[in-house]
Formats: C-alpha cells, structure tokens, sequence
C-alpha cells in the first residue's frame, strides 16, 4: 500500500461542522491522502491495525471534486456500517466520474479510537479537486 | 476563518425582521428574523438567498433567528413549495432527518433529583448509549421489525413496552407519518440504522433531566403539564445514520440528475440544493424514504424515552406512579411535511421544508392535540448544556407569518475550532458541576466544543421570536444532569 497513516491534512472551519484539505503532487495522491485524511478523523488520530484490502470503484460525479465525494462517502459507509476505518490507500486511477482505489480497512476500537468523529455524511459543499500552484488540492467539508 | 460570501442586500422592516429583496432569478424574497443588525456578507445569508431560488417556492425564504451557515440550506431555514409545481429538496430536511426534542414531565420535586444528580446521571448514561456509532439499546432489528419501525413510527415502541398510549398523541403527527415508504429505505440505510434504534448519537445531542425553573404564563404551563420545582426529561436526537443514509443518497442522486427536470433546476445556485419536483419518480421516492427515516426518528426518541424513564425509576428508586412521567410533546426540527397554509388569502397545499426550524402552530388548529388546543402546541427549544432551555406556545401569528414555524436552538456562535480553543485549559466539567450540572460525555472534546460559549445565548432567540409573535414563553427549564456523545 504506497499511503499509509498518517498522511498531512487540515481541517477546515465550518461553524457547527468541519471539512478537510489535502494537497499532492498528484491527483491520485491527494485523494489518498484525502481518503486517510477521514481515517484520521474518525480515528481520532488512534492507530489502525492493518485488516484486510478492499478495490473501491466509484462512478460518480461530473468533475473530480463530486468524484471525490463519492470515494469518501463509499469510505464512511464502511465505518458507519461495518465500524472500519482505512489505514492505507493506494489510487489506482482517477477522472472525473471515475475512480479506482485499493483500500486497506482494519476494525474501529473504541479503546483507541474514543476521540474520533460521529461523520454523519460528505457533502458537496464548496467542494474542491484542483491543480493549485505546483500541487493539487482538496477540499471537502462533512456534516458531523 | 470561514470564507465569506458575496454580501446579499438587505433591508430592515422592523425591528426584528429583516428582507433580502429578490434580485436576478430569486422566485421570492428572503426574509430573516434576528435581534440586531445583520452581516451582508454571513454565507448564512448568502444561502437564505440561495433557497429562494427553488422552483415552486411560494411567498418568501425564511430564516430563523438561529439562523447559521448549513450546506445547501441554512440552519434555521423555511420554505414552503407548491404541492402541485413544487420541488422537495433534501437539503431542505438535511441529513438528520427529523432530528427532534421531546419533554417528559415527572411528578418528582427537582431538589430530589439534585440530591442524588450523580447517580441518576451515571444510571442514565448506562442505560442510552451515546457517542461515535453508539448501537445496541435494544437487541438489532431484524428486516422485518425494521419495516414496522420504518411504517409505524413511535407506535411500533408502545407495542414493545417503551411508551405509554398518551405518548403517541403528544407527539408532533402522533409519531408517525402516513405517507413513509419502507420499500424506498435502501439496504445500506437499514444496515447504518439496524443496531441504533434507542441510542443518542453525538455532536448537540443530549440526554438532561431539568428542572422547571420559571414559569411565564401559568395557564399555559398548567395545560402543559409543568409546574415550577418539578423534574422533566429532555431528548435531543433523530434518525441516526439511517437518515444520514437516505438524505446522502437522495443528494447524490438528485446532484446528477438536476438537468433532466429542465433549466429551472439545472440553474440552482449549489449542488446542495439538489430537487426534484414533488411529483416526480426520484421526488416520490426520496419523500417515501424521508418520512420512513422520520418514523425511525420517532421510535428511536421513544424508545429513549422508556430507557431513561426505567433510568430514572431505578436510580431515584420511585414506582411508575410517583415518578409519574409524561411526554409534554414531541417535535421535529428537520423534516419536510405537507400542510395546508393561508398564502395571500388563499388555502394551498404546500411541501413545508424546516430545517432548523420548529413546527409552532396556534391556538385552535385541529392538528394540535386536543389537549393544547387552546394554548396552541408546544414548541421545544433547547439551549446549551450549561444553561436553559424554553418551552414556548405557538401563536396564530405563526401561521400568518412563518407558515406556522419557529425556532430550533440556540444556533451555534463559534466554529468546532474555535469553541476548542476557547476550552484549552480549562475544565468545562468542573465549571459546569461548580454550576451545580452534571455532565458525563463519551468523547473528550465534546464538552469543550458544546460548552456554552460556542452557542449563542438561546434565551435571546427566543426573545425574538416571542417579540415578533411567532411563539410566546411558556417555561424555563435548567439542567442538572446532562449526558452527551
């Protein structure tokens, strides 16, 4: 898995929730940083043992910000669903409406993970995935 | 610091009723109620305008005097669209489908509670689970009990032993909206909502027992059934990840398909305000599964309910009959019903969206419970954990004025970040038991970002909306112990 926790990230201030920023010298490495950028969220920056891999396919969205969203909104499934939370993530490709990623998720513990966020969805607002000087950047803010 | 948006023009009509005129391809006007002068460019604003945008949207966009920055939606907004050539926007519900309070009123003496706050809110916070995918309140829903829930509401809890018939009908629609569709509730949503049926959540949710600390119209309190010195139970939650399920996918759907449904709706301002007219496939589907969710919400409350009253029972050792408990009324603050509204003069079925925003209907209308028939319903506002919240009567202004619509909160003042740290060395736990308030959370950080500095004082909101007429106070309620995620 060539991204693993921790990978750099920011949140971004919205007045009852927050968002978060990536940056990478690539698409695909700002989306997996963006994917571990959640994990670190609703890990509350606990560390995850390394489970099992999943392939994400997600066909979504017109542009690649709403493409992202999708990525993310498959990742907070998982852990709402299934209590699992990325420890790595590796782009296989990305376009707009279309992305490819390989997953590893291992189990959400309460003992290590009690300061993590309650995520209740990725929204598309003020969403953003694109070139920004030399590198590219995301940002997506989530209802939490 | 937040990005501002660009500033809206706005126009003062009274002293606590402010308009964004309509301009460029608003339908209607926006208005907002506030207790002073208002920030042009507050992005808040910016999306008040934005609503207005809605195809079908009828007589203005409205905001609430907690009024705050949402996705798509302001916190705090209204908008009511035409039945027939409306559009339902689930940004206009927003993720916690109805999310709601309820007031259980008890025959106990406050003071009693106070002597023994510790354990009555330790046996409370053993008994609700709270917190980051809190689960297992009750043993998981099978499919089909999960298909009761879905179609019944807070009825299908009185089957199981945790309400009392009254319940039912001192619940905003008597807990159950008729028109939820189980089959339209995905499989993923069901699997988020299968184990949380009975659990609190995090974020502003709470768990308190108060005390009735003033009251401001004694007749009105009497027919609520709260007396001053007496112990209530509040309940702050909603549909739990399965409403976050169906509203994100009701979103992703309706924000690629917006062009089909012509250029009216392709032209709407932001992503977050995907809609689909009512009488569409995708918009009978989304209102099928919405009112679904709001049925879950209803148990789930319910639910809460029998759990912290059996809580109370134990830790205060008092039979059924001393603890004598109550639902005052239930409402939801996140929802989107039909209703009937006099707009111009006239009678029209309308999609009411709240979001943020309590239901407040006056005296005398038939679908207030009989029993507050001629106060007018309650209308719940909790504050912060660390100060008070209100109980207030809708008025026949309301219906005239808000389609029938009031405040949801104190709103929030200061960012997660901010709030965070404002709280950096300091105790928040010492100086609310020093206030003489309990609070137990699961989470570290959630006592420094719902502290009560991060919310605006709710007592000012609701001296707005009772200076302009669209609810007048009723009670004042204090906590004394407080559990949270």
């Amino acid at each position: 898995m060539r991204y693993r926790l921790p990978q750099p990230y920011q949140e971004l201030p919205h007045t009852a929730d927050l968002g978060l920023s990536t940056r990478g010298r690539s698409p695909e490495e700002t989306l997996a940083r963006l994917v571990l950028a959640l994990a670190g969220l609703l890990s509350g920056g606990g560390g995850v043992a390394p489970g099992g891999e999943e392939v994400l396919l997600v066909r979504e969205g017109a542009d690649l910000a709403r493409t992202a969203v999708g990525v993310l909104r498959e990742v907070l499934f998982r852990f709402a669903a299934r209590r699992e939370i990325p420890w790595g993530c590796e782009v296989r490709s990305l376009a707009a409406g279309r992305a490819e990623l390989v997953v590893g998720f291992g189990p959400y513990r309460p003992e290590l993970h009690g300061e993590g966020r309650d995520v209740k969805a990725v929204t598309y607002h003020r969403a953003r995935f694109e070139p920004d000087g030399g590198s590219w950047i995301a940002e997506v803010y989530l209802d939490v | 610091m937040e990005r501002p948006s660009s500033p809206v023009k706005l126009r003062r009509l009274s002293d606590w009723l402010w308009e964004i005129p309509r301009e460029g391809a608003m339908r209607v006007p926006g208005r907002i109620y506030a207790d002073g002068p208002l920030a042009p460019d507050d992005p808040a604003l910016r999306q008040v305008a934005n609503v207005a945008h809605l195809p079908g949207i009828v007589k203005c966009s409205l905001a609430m005097p907690d009024i705050h920055w949402g996705y798509g939606f302001p916190i705090g907004g209204v908008a009511a669209v035409d039945l027939d050539r409306g559009a339902v926007s689930p940004g206009g519900v927003g993720y916690d489908i109805n999310c709601g309070v309820r007031v259980v009123t008890t025959g106990v003496e406050a003071a009693e509670v106070r002597a023994r706050r510790h354990e009555v809110t330790a046996e409370l916070y053993r008994s609700i689970p709270t917190g980051v995918g809190s689960s297992d309140a009750i043993p998981r829903l099978s499919g089909e009990e999960m298909d009761a829930v879905l179609a019944e509401g807070a009825s299908w809890a009185l089957a199981r032993g945790y309400a009392a018939a009254s319940d039912l009908a001192h619940c905003e629609e008597e807990g159950r909206l008729p028109g939820a569709d189980p089959s339209a509730v995905s499989d993923r949503a069901r699997e988020r909502g299968a184990d949380q049926l009975g659990t609190l959540g995090s974020g502003n949710h709470f768990l308190e027992v108060d005390e009735v600390a003033e009251v401001y119209d004694a007749a009105a309190a009497e027919t609520f059934g709260l007396r001053t010195g007496a112990a209530a139970l509040q309940i702050h939650s909603g549909s739990r990840g399965l409403g976050y399920q169906v509203c994100d996918e009701a979103l992703a759907e309706l924000a690629s398909s917006l062009g089909r449904y012509g250029p009216d709706y392709a032209a709407l301002p932001d992503p977050q305000l995907a809609c689909a007219p009512i009488d569409s496939a995708a918009g009978r589907r989304y209102l099928g599964a919405m009112q679904a969710a709001a049925n879950f919400a209803w148990a789930n409350r319910q639910v809460m309910t029998g759990l912290a009253v059996r809580a109370l029972r134990r830790s205060l050792a008092l039979s059924e009959r001393e603890l004598a408990a109550e639902v005052l009324y239930d409402v939801c603050h996140n929802v989107a019903k039909v209703e009937e509204h006099r707009v111009d003069g006239e009678r029209r079925a309308l999609l009411v969206h709240r979001k943020g925003a309590t239901r407040a209907f006056g005296p005398g209308d038939p679908r207030v419970p009989e029993a507050y028939r001629e106060v007018g319903q309650p209308v719940l506002i909790p504050g912060d954990m660390g100060r008070y919240s209100y109980v207030l009567a809708g008025t026949a202004l309301a219906m005239d004025e808000t389609f029938g619509s009031s405040c949801h909160g104190a709103g929030r003042l200061l960012s997660r970040h901010q709030a965070l740290r404002a709280a950096r060395g300091r105790s928040i736990h010492r100086e609310l038991l020093d206030r003489g308030i309990e609070v137990i959370s699961r989470g570290k950080k959630t006592l420094g970002e719902e502290m009560s500095e991060a919310y605006k004082d709710v007592a000012r909101v609701v001296g707005v909306v009772e200076r302009a007429g669209l609810s007048r106070l009723v009670a004042r309620l204090t906590p004394i112990g407080v559990i949270k995620g």
